[in-house]
């Protein structure tokens, strides 16, 4: 069953369409048309000449006509925002609000180079076809980035294309049907997989509103639905047309409708179908629940009867709902029969109720809508508990629904559609057709927030008034102070925009946000101010963006000047350079006299040098730029000791064919030491003055690792060592060298001898010295650690002559 | 063995459900990796890789076309993936990596294209695509942003995982950008859990990240206006005040620097101080934790959670001389490891005897089971034990890895002189042993946490002590330290001394003032915080305490054994106010009425108009002025209200009346990292405070190590170019200094 419903008749001049390229905004948006010059051409062989593009509302109101100027114009489609989208030939993508300034974009360099033929536009995205076949996608207009999908292999025109949207795929990528030869091309972004069908070529196709169904038509005349899986095969109609329909669209998701000329065709999901004629073109526009169907002088809606309409007003129905609302009838007319229907339906009442409440909304006609309505409320007054919340409900949507069904505003959406949208979207819908007292009406009504209304309000009073700048300041404000933390900056966005830059800066006092005002402070060369508000933020991010803006635009001197006295910004830079752009930094400390500072840098920048002339050149740069200061008396004379030692090191390596640089003072010693070097480790200790006790740690250390234990026995005895003879013994202990290290036990202190003896597993003499120390508690321990049964005797004979004492 | 909950480490029930951050981080991932289409390699942040395995497994990657996982650490990239995703922090040195892989990669082959996307974690900055664009790279790699905000580690503990460095970014180089980072994830953490009522704070930074916080609220409003226009997501919860969290405590780690820098000796603490616990994970050698080679089938009985890091392979195993590494979680999954974390080290033997005796009488009850249903019953306990098994094996083997360390003079020697420092003794035994450290060219790191220490608690050094190891170091580490030296110095880290006496300084003044010394420490049955430094009790969680108004204020001025009753307040429960001086911190007073604003001196806010409505601010800590002056920044306390209807107002005021609030959180907050033993002595607190919850959020994780490493650090790599030898330091360090 299905119906076509008259939603509106139309007053448009526009008679012919079929001279026109149409597009169709969906949820009953607005229609843009311009005159297709190709079919201009041939059929009245005139010069082009410049062309307009018109918007019409769902109503045949204009909305806006846009002289158009640029190339050839190779598609027209809507956005999710009601932004006309049009793609040139060259590649060019514009998007136009219903009312104010375009934006644009390019689809890349293949698409300029090889130029556009043909694009397939849904709601968030594209996909162009260059004219060797490549494809260029495009996933969000907001954000547009072009990308090539993957090789399609054409060499000729495919018979039809379309594509999948995104969020209608597996892979929640763009994929696109391409009707070539007998079979179809499924491609994304990575590779191309073909179908191998035979039933082709394939003339037309569309895919199915939800993206599962995909209805194609074939050179033999024949409609096949199948899914776009291509896994499951849902219908054949033979049609008796070779000729492939000028359009072919979804009628919601079960239904598809063909147009030839003159004829409307609608095949259902069960090979039933129906025919419309028409004597003039006409144009369709596939919604989720059915066809509004454009033609020179109204606009229709084509769709399936929805269940509860049928259940009511099928012919002949007894129904329950179909009952109740012949009862208000009946009780209207003051019938008995009214009670007697109630009564047969007495247990089914709440699903009469319901089923009246829900074909309410399948209603254009306010008569219907209200009769409806009416029958349920009767019906309710039966019911003990009946919860009203969808009556309610049902009230309420359909009193928004004809308030933007008005012809005035012209959107002829169905319930199904608004519950799909939600009112917020309706809301915005209005604001960008500038109904912005209804917008704030049905936001109060429904209380949905109206802020951004508001200031698309505010926007557009400062684009249209002329009043002086005080006056709109005052009126904006005196408007929106009422709502706290709105934003402002869009508006004084606009203000700046339209050269009230004094406006602009009154009106982004009031924005909270410095997120949103930085930027355009910027854009008003409020320099200064930009970055205090930037700082103020914290948003070290929106610092460096003021910081960069300043940077590019300012002498460098103006540009310290504007940052010196903010301690933010001055580290922020300093961080930044400190990576990247160190001469920066070096300019930016000398200009502010931070000597230390740059001599830091430069000292690090030095340390940082393979080479060693520079290394050395930087250092005593360095040096110098410390001497400045007093106070670095100690960095000035460490950078001094540095240059010393690389040079003291370079004449090593010349002599020992090793390398040295990049060792510290100490491990120079180390190394000399460890080459046997021990004159020249010699001078550099006295060249440096490293005090004793280091040097001899050092020595021992080195001379241990090389195992020299005749030089290390030397170097013990060549005077009193500073550090002790503990050390000497610990590191042999280490190099396991419990021999060596038992020479030099005997040189430490009595009191820890016993122990070092216990660490090489000398218990007799362990316990000799404790016995000679008269250390009894040391003793003790060491006859506990002591695991040789011999010795453990002598040692407990040694512990009973001490206690004896 | 304790004397409180059983569970010591858990909060276990929290009202707060801290999955639920989990899970933001965790749905976000598959939408990222979804961005790109089929099969395509992963390139992450080194750093970023322990924070990612926390939330999402392998094979979450894998069943998202993830093929290849690569680290972002060179300027080279082989790889042969159609597409690369990068997830990195914004770091202006890997976005030079990046623009490289990128020209690299589209040299290599003109013809077959390689896609790259590039996630900023948490969000994309200027400085970042500024360098994309210098290096003409912009155009080719598509940016997103990926919100990673808060890694729970632990039901009690939540981490922005940010690199350690944080403290340094802010106080050194005047870097703020952690700090703004910090107040939007804190703005995530209110949007869920509602409003802190009470925010309350020390240091400058701290105060910088209250104003911020009051700010964003404002802002907040905005976008939330504008985006619910547009989307209907979860709402959130800006517009009323939490009803779980009871106040939010904000430390700057720069009012307490001391505690980093000692040796933690708590288990969890050493473990790090030996072997670096990073983002959970411990490395074990491949044989502790599967002894027999079987690999899989132990890990499969010890649960999902205890040993799959997962994220990323190429890490797992690291080859080292010592044989395989193996990453091992340490977290509460581990039932033994939370017993044992918070533990000072000394007891951890004990425990672990005991335990393995417990766990051996279980296994010999088989030999009791005689009926079917008994035997039915210990085969059903069975996995569980093998399980407890498994982990004490484990932990055995740690404690004595770490026990090997312990024991030797070295480790006693730095214990010493550490804990004699922190106590005001003022020797020369310290100094003569830090500086045959510096002879015996330990590592350097070592040797500053051992003279920050010194020079911290002294309030400086003397100037011939101080003159004598400047030279020292950059002598035996080389004079590219002296730039070293001037940060530490700009820091205060290491400095002259400017007061008369060591004595007069701010940190021995506190300490008496806090009583952080503490004689009479219990390692076993622990009466105070102090026991997590065996006798030193972490300044930052005493000032904590201060903020709970726990410290009876007083009794704070003497010391001694004659103030150990003073602790008894720490068990004392909430609100238990001992004296007339402490506040009321009047929570129940909604609306405007909070307008305490005493002496006006602190705060920027004050005295002005006040810009904010909904917010309060005074400063606070009252009985703790004197204290609180001797440390540096701002201390304030700010209320945050709602202006609720007269309704809600009156329902709120019978739900208190009837007790029907449930046991509030404190939030704690550390900015600038903390360590795993103020983390302990943290929940120490909770577990003698029966009236409220506690959560310890941080920026990350840290030690003194870590703590010190970015201030030492680019330096590092001339010296280690040339492997003499020389540098012998010690496996502490060795373990966590960055790898080249």
């Amino acid at each position: 069953m299905t119906r076509k419903q008259e939603v509106y008749s139309l007053s448009w001049d526009q008679t012919d369409l079929s001279k026109f390229m149409i597009a169709g905004a969906q949820n009953g948006g607005p229609i843009a048309l311009i005159r297709d010059d190709k079919k201009v051409l041939l059929l009245q062989k005139q010069q082009p000449i410049k062309p307009t593009i018109y918007m019409y509302t769902a109503a045949g109101k204009l909305i806006e006509q846009i002289q158009w100027d640029k190339g050839r114009i190779v598609s027209l489609g809507w956005t999710e925002q009601e932004q006309l989208v049009v793609v040139t030939e060259d590649g060019i993508v514009r998007l136009y609000p219903l009312h104010g300034q375009y934006t644009q974009f390019s689809l890349g360099k293949e698409a300029k180079e090889d130029g556009i033929i043909d694009c397939q536009i849904w709601n968030t995205g594209l996909v162009a076809m260059t004219s060797r076949y490549q494809l260029v996608s495009v996933t969000n207009f907001y954000e547009p980035r072009p990308k090539l999908m993957a090789e399609t292999g054409l060499d000729q025109e495919p018979h039809s294309w379309t594509v999948i949207p995104p969020q209608y795929t597996l892979s929640r990528h763009v994929e696109v049907l391409i009707g070539t030869g007998s079979t179809i091309l499924v491609v994304d972004s990575k590779e191309t997989v073909d179908q191998r069908l035979q039933q082709g070529p394939f003339t037309k196709m569309a895919v199915s509103p939800n993206g599962k169904f995909l209805a194609l038509f074939t050179s033999d005349g024949k409609l096949w639905v199948v899914s776009t899986d291509f896994q499951k095969n849902l219908s054949e109609y033979a049609t008796k047309s070779k000729i492939p329909p000028q359009q072919l669209v979804w009628c919601g998701t079960d239904s598809v409708v063909l147009y030839w000329d003159k004829i409307v065709l609608m095949v259902g999901p069960f090979g039933d179908w129906i025919k419309f004629s028409y004597e003039d073109p006409i144009f369709m526009i596939s919604e989720i629940d059915g066809v509004r169907i454009m033609s020179n002088d109204k606009c229709e809606l084509l769709q399936k009867v929805p269940a509860a309409t049928e259940e009511i007003f099928k012919i002949g129905s007894t129904s329950p709902a179909a009952m109740l609302f012949d009862a208000l009838d009946h009780f209207e007319r003051k019938s008995p029969k009214a009670d007697e229907n109630i009564r047969s339906i007495k247990t089914e009442l709440v699903d009469a109720v319901d089923c009246c409440i829900e074909a309410a909304g399948f209603e254009f006609q306010h008569y219907y809508q209200r009769a409806l309505l009416k029958a349920a409320s009767f019906g309710k007054c039966f019911l003990d508990n009946y919860n009203a919340d969808r009556f309610v409900e049902m009230a309420q949507s359909l009193r928004v629904l004809n308030a933007i069904r008005y012809y005035d505003i012209g959107i002829p959406l169905t319930y199904t559609q608004y519950k799909r949208l939600s009112p917020e979207v309706v809301v915005d819908r209005l604001v960008y057709r500038n109904h912005h007292l209804l917008a704030v009406r049905i936001a109060d009504y429904l209380k949905v927030r109206s802020d951004k209304i508001l200031i698309h309000w505010a926007c557009a009073k400062i684009k249209s008034s002329s009043e002086d700048e005080d006056t709109i300041c005052r009126m904006i404000v005196e408007k929106l102070i009422k709502k706290p933390g709105l934003s402002y900056a869009e508006i004084a966005k606009t203000a700046y925009n339209s050269g009230q830059t004094r406006l602009a800066t009154k009106l982004l006092d009031y924005e909270p946000r410095a997120a949103d005002q930085v930027p355009l402070l910027i854009s008003m060369e409020e320099d200064e101010m930009a970055l205090m508000k930037a700082i103020e933020s914290g948003d070290t991010d929106l610092v460096y963006m003021v910081i960069f803006h300043l940077k590019r635009k300012l002498p460098l001197g103006e540009f310290f000047r504007m940052i010196n006295n903010k301690p933010l910004a001055c580290s922020l830079l300093e961080v930044y350079c400190k990576e990247q752009d160190k001469e920066l930094l070096k300019d930016f400390y000398y200009q502010d006299d931070r000597r230390v500072e740059s001599a830091n840098v430069i000292l690090l920048e030095g340390f940082e040098q393979d080479d060693i002339a520079e290394r050395i050149s930087k250092l005593k740069i360095a040096g110098k730029t410390y001497q400045d200061d007093k106070e670095r008396a100690f960095e000035a004379k460490g950078t001094e000791e540095g240059i010393k030692l690389l040079q003291m090191q370079q004449q090593l390596e010349k002599d020992t064919h090793q390398p040295f640089t990049g060792l510290s003072v100490s491990e120079t010693i180390y190394k000399c030491t460890v080459l046997g070097q021990q004159n020249k480790a010699s001078k550099v200790k006295s060249e440096f003055k490293v005090p004793d006790k280091r040097m001899w740690w050092i020595k021992l250390r080195a001379l241990v690792e090389v195992r020299d234990w005749e030089n290390l026995e030397k170097f013990a005895k060549s005077k009193k060592s500073p550090i002790g003879y503990e050390p000497f013994v610990e590191e042999c202990i280490k190099a396991k060298q419990y021999q060596e290290a038992s020479k030099y036990i005997l040189r430490c202190d009595p009191p820890v001898r016993p122990m070092l003896f216990v660490k090489i597993g000398a218990f007799k003499e362990a316990g000799e010295q404790a016995f000679l120390n008269k250390d009894m508690e040391g003793l003790k321990q060491v006859r506990a650690k002591c695991s040789n049964h011999l010795v453990a005797q002598e040692i407990d004979s040694l512990l009973a002559q001490l206690s004896a004492r | 063995m304790s004397a409180t909950k059983d569970n010591a480490s858990h909060l276990g029930n929290t009202p707060l459900h801290l999955e639920k951050l989990k899970e933001v981080a965790r749905k976000e991932l598959p939408r990222l990796l979804d961005t790109v289409r089929g099969k395509k390699g992963l390139v992450l942040d080194p750093q970023l890789t322990g924070p990612l395995s926390l939330i999402a497994e392998f094979t979450l990657l894998k069943d998202h076309g993830v093929e290849k996982i690569y680290h972002l650490d060179s300027d080279t990239l082989d790889t042969d993936c159609a597409s690369l995703i990068y997830i990195c922090r914004p770091k202006m040195k890997y976005m030079r990596f990046i623009a490289n892989h990128i020209k690299q990669l589209s040299q290599k082959s003109e013809d077959s294209r390689t896609e790259f996307s590039l996630y900023f974690v948490p969000q994309r900055t200027r400085v970042c695509e500024r360098i994309l664009e210098e290096q003409g790279v912009f155009g080719s790699i598509t940016i997103g942003d990926y919100a990673m905000d808060w890694i729970p580690l632990e039901d009690d503990l939540i981490s922005m995982e940010l690199d350690p460095g944080t403290w340094k970014e802010i106080y050194l180089d005047g870097d703020h950008t952690s700090i703004y980072y910090a107040a939007k994830s804190l703005m995530k953490l209110q949007s869920i859990y509602g409003l802190f009522p009470k925010i309350i704070g020390k240091g400058d930074a701290a105060r910088q990240l209250a104003d911020m916080l009051v700010r964003m609220r404002r802002e907040q409003a905005v976008v939330d206006e504008v985006s619910s226009f547009t989307s209907s997501k979860q709402p959130s919860l800006l517009n009323s005040v939490s009803n779980h969290i009871d106040q939010f405590i904000i430390i700057d780690r720069n009012i307490d620097i001391v505690t980093p820098l000692c040796t933690q000796l708590t288990y969890e603490g050493l473990i790090d101080e030996t072997m670096g616990i990073n983002h959970c994970f411990v490395e074990l050698d491949a044989n502790l934790v599967n002894p027999n080679q079987q690999a899989g089938s132990g890990s499969k009985q010890t649960g999902p959670n205890t040993q799959s890091p997962a994220v990323p392979p190429p890490v797992t195993t690291t080859p080292n001389q010592s044989g395989k590494k193996k990453k091992y979680v340490l977290n509460a999954t581990d039932k033994l490891f939370s017993q044992l974390r918070d533990q000072n080290f000394a007891v951890v033997g004990g425990v672990l005897n005991k335990i393995a005796k417990r766990i051996n009488e279980n296994y010999e009850e088989r030999h009791h089971a005689k009926t079917v249903a008994q035997i039915r019953d210990f085969v059903g306990r069975l996995g569980e034990l093998q399980q407890e098994h498994q982990s004490l094996r484990i932990h055995t083997g740690i404690a004595e890895q770490i026990m090997d360390y312990t024991i030797t003079d070295e480790f006693n020697s730095i214990l010493e002189v550490q804990q004699n420092v922190v106590a005001g003794v003022d020797g020369n035994k310290e100094p003569d042993y830090i500086e045959e450290m510096i002879n015996k060219q330990k590592s350097l790191i070592q040797v500053l946490r051992l003279l920050c220490l010194m020079s911290l608690a002294q309030g400086g050094l003397k100037v011939k002590l101080y003159d004598f190891f400047r030279r020292e170091i950059i002598q035996t580490y080389g004079y590219e330290h002296i730039e070293t030296l001037h940060r530490l110095e700009t820091l205060g880290l290491f400095t002259k001394r400017t007061t008369a006496t060591p004595s007069r300084s701010a940190f021995s003044q506190s300490r008496r003032l806090l009583r952080l010394i503490v004689d009479d420490v219990n390692e076993v049955r622990p009466n105070d915080i102090s026991y997590v430094y065996s006798g030193y009790a972490p300044l930052s969680v005493r000032i904590v305490q201060c903020a709970m108004q726990k410290i009876g204020p007083g009794s704070l001025p003497t010391s001694g054994p004659s103030a150990a009753s003073l602790f008894s307040y720490v068990g004392g429960g909430g609100g238990n106010n001992t004296n007339g001086t402490t506040p009321s911190q009047t929570n129940n007073s909604s609306g405007y009425l909070n307008e305490k604003r005493p002496n006006g001196s602190s705060g920027s806010l004050n005295g002005k108009l006040n810009p904010n409505p909904g917010v309060t601010v005074s400063n606070g800590w009252r009985g703790y002025e004197e204290v609180l002056k001797l440390l540096p920044g701002k201390s304030f306390e700010i209320t945050q209200n709602v202006e609720y209807g007269a309704e809600t107002n009156a329902a709120m005021a019978r739900a208190r009346r009837h007790g029907m609030q449930h046991t509030k959180t404190t939030v704690i907050f550390f900015l600038g990292g903390c360590t795993f033993t103020e983390v302990s002595a943290i929940r120490f607190l909770a577990q003698h405070d029966e009236s409220r919850d506690y959560l310890v959020a941080t920026t990350q994780m840290i030690n003194g190590n870590t703590f010190l490493e970015p201030i030492v650090e680019s330096i590092h790599k001339e010296s280690s170019n040339h492997g003499t030898g020389t540098v012998s330091g010690n496996g502490m360090t060795q373990n966590s200094s960055p790898d080249l």
